[in-house]
């Protein structure tokens, strides 16, 4: 599994390792060879931007990602306002040149396929359903002991945290 | 949080909340003009015609390495309309800290009182609470003539007596303190829980 604590706060954190990274970002190449696609992103439900396929050079993929997870939280408000009790699990944006299609994976992350119109929908939907599944294995994996136990955040990091905002804010 | 161990990066989500003209979308147009480019990324706004955000206003800021770590800092806005409820809520999720921006005009203390309780109302459904989270409060709307005293703002909003600061967004005074503040108090928060 993903490696998730629970602070005392009730605010959470996601650790990701270095092999699950590895399979994941594995995933999303294959699948962009496979689709063609212009760019594919896989991200957590807070908008966090975990990895990235594809012409990504030419896209704000931070951005996208942000705007990406609350199109599906919006969406999920409306699932509850027309009755659906699951999340909608997959939207579509259509467009001229490009398409957009986004299906969560698991409750906390989604997958982002942007892919221009000639690309058949039925083929990315093949493909990105076996991808998800490909994701899911790798997060719900163990978590090796790697980096677990290492303190992420010492005093010594919050001091030099401290004195960085302070250079770039001059 | 959200931490990658193969990049080295740490990621925070930072929230500004307030009720609706408070300063909040400023705040982070401020900072915008203000870092330096390599440090930024793109400020994106969702607005309506009448420039009131609808759903949220994002910017990404870095600070450069961090003994061989990435922080990167996720700022987003909320719309303090009341009637935009629900996309207040879901900007919320996975929020590592907040910064509520309070209007210190007289006549905008019961909808800073409100606001308040919604933010501890929203932040409940998710078993969280104020008394608990990394929270800051900035006064806003320092230099309007006839702006409330602190000590009155103080005594009705700063109930748990979270770090405090006057600012002028408009004119950047007070922003960038509170931000630091902000992100000192979550990383205390990760530090006393480790």
């Amino acid at each position: 599994m993903v490696q998730t604590r629970k602070l005392k706060d009730g605010s959470r954190q996601v650790i990701l390792n270095g092999k699950q990274y590895e399979v994941i970002t594995k995933v999303l190449s294959e699948l962009a060879a496979k689709t063609k696609a212009s760019a594919i992103l896989f991200a957590d439900m807070s908008g966090q931007l975990i990895s990235q396929r594809g012409n990504v050079e030419e896209m704000n993929t931070t951005v996208l990602s942000a705007l990406a997870a609350s199109d599906f939280a919006a969406t999920s408000e409306m699932a509850k306002l027309v009755g659906e009790e699951a999340k909608f699990k997959l939207l579509f944006h259509e467009g001229e040149k490009r398409n957009v299609y986004l299906s969560n994976v698991g409750d906390d992350f989604f997958l982002v396929v942007v892919f221009d119109v000639s690309v058949t929908l039925g083929l990315i939907r093949i493909y990105t359903k076996k991808a998800i599944e490909d994701l899911t294995a790798a997060l719900e994996e163990e978590a090796g002991s790697e980096a677990s136990d290492e303190n992420i955040i010492d005093s010594d990091f919050s001091t030099l945290l401290g004195n960085a905002l302070d250079d770039s804010f001059k | 949080m959200f931490i990658n161990w193969a990049l080295q990066e740490i990621n925070l989500k930072i929230v500004y909340y307030g009720p609706g003209m408070s300063g909040k979308t400023t705040n982070l147009e401020y900072i915008h003009s203000k870092l330096d480019p390599s440090l930024k990324g793109e400020l994106v706004s969702l607005k309506t015609k009448e420039d009131r955000t609808i759903f949220f206003d994002f910017m990404q800021i870095e600070v450069g390495r961090i003994k061989g770590k990435k922080p990167k800092f996720n700022l987003y806005t909320v719309p303090g309309q009341v009637y935009y409820a629900s996309s207040r809520k879901v900007i919320l999720n996975g929020v590592d800290g907040i910064v509520f921006v309070a209007d210190s005009q007289p006549h905008r203390m019961e909808a800073n009182i409100e606001t308040l309780l919604d933010l501890e109302s929203n932040l409940k459904q998710d078993n969280q609470s104020l008394e608990e989270f990394p929270w800051v409060i900035q006064y806003n709307k320092r230099d309007l003539p006839g702006a409330e005293s602190i000590d009155v703002l103080q005594k009705r909003l700063n109930f748990f007596n979270v770090p405090h600061f006057e600012a002028v967004a408009v004119r950047g005074d007070g922003v960038f303190n509170t931000l630091k503040a902000v992100i000192n108090s979550v990383v205390q928060n990760v530090q006393n829980q480790l």
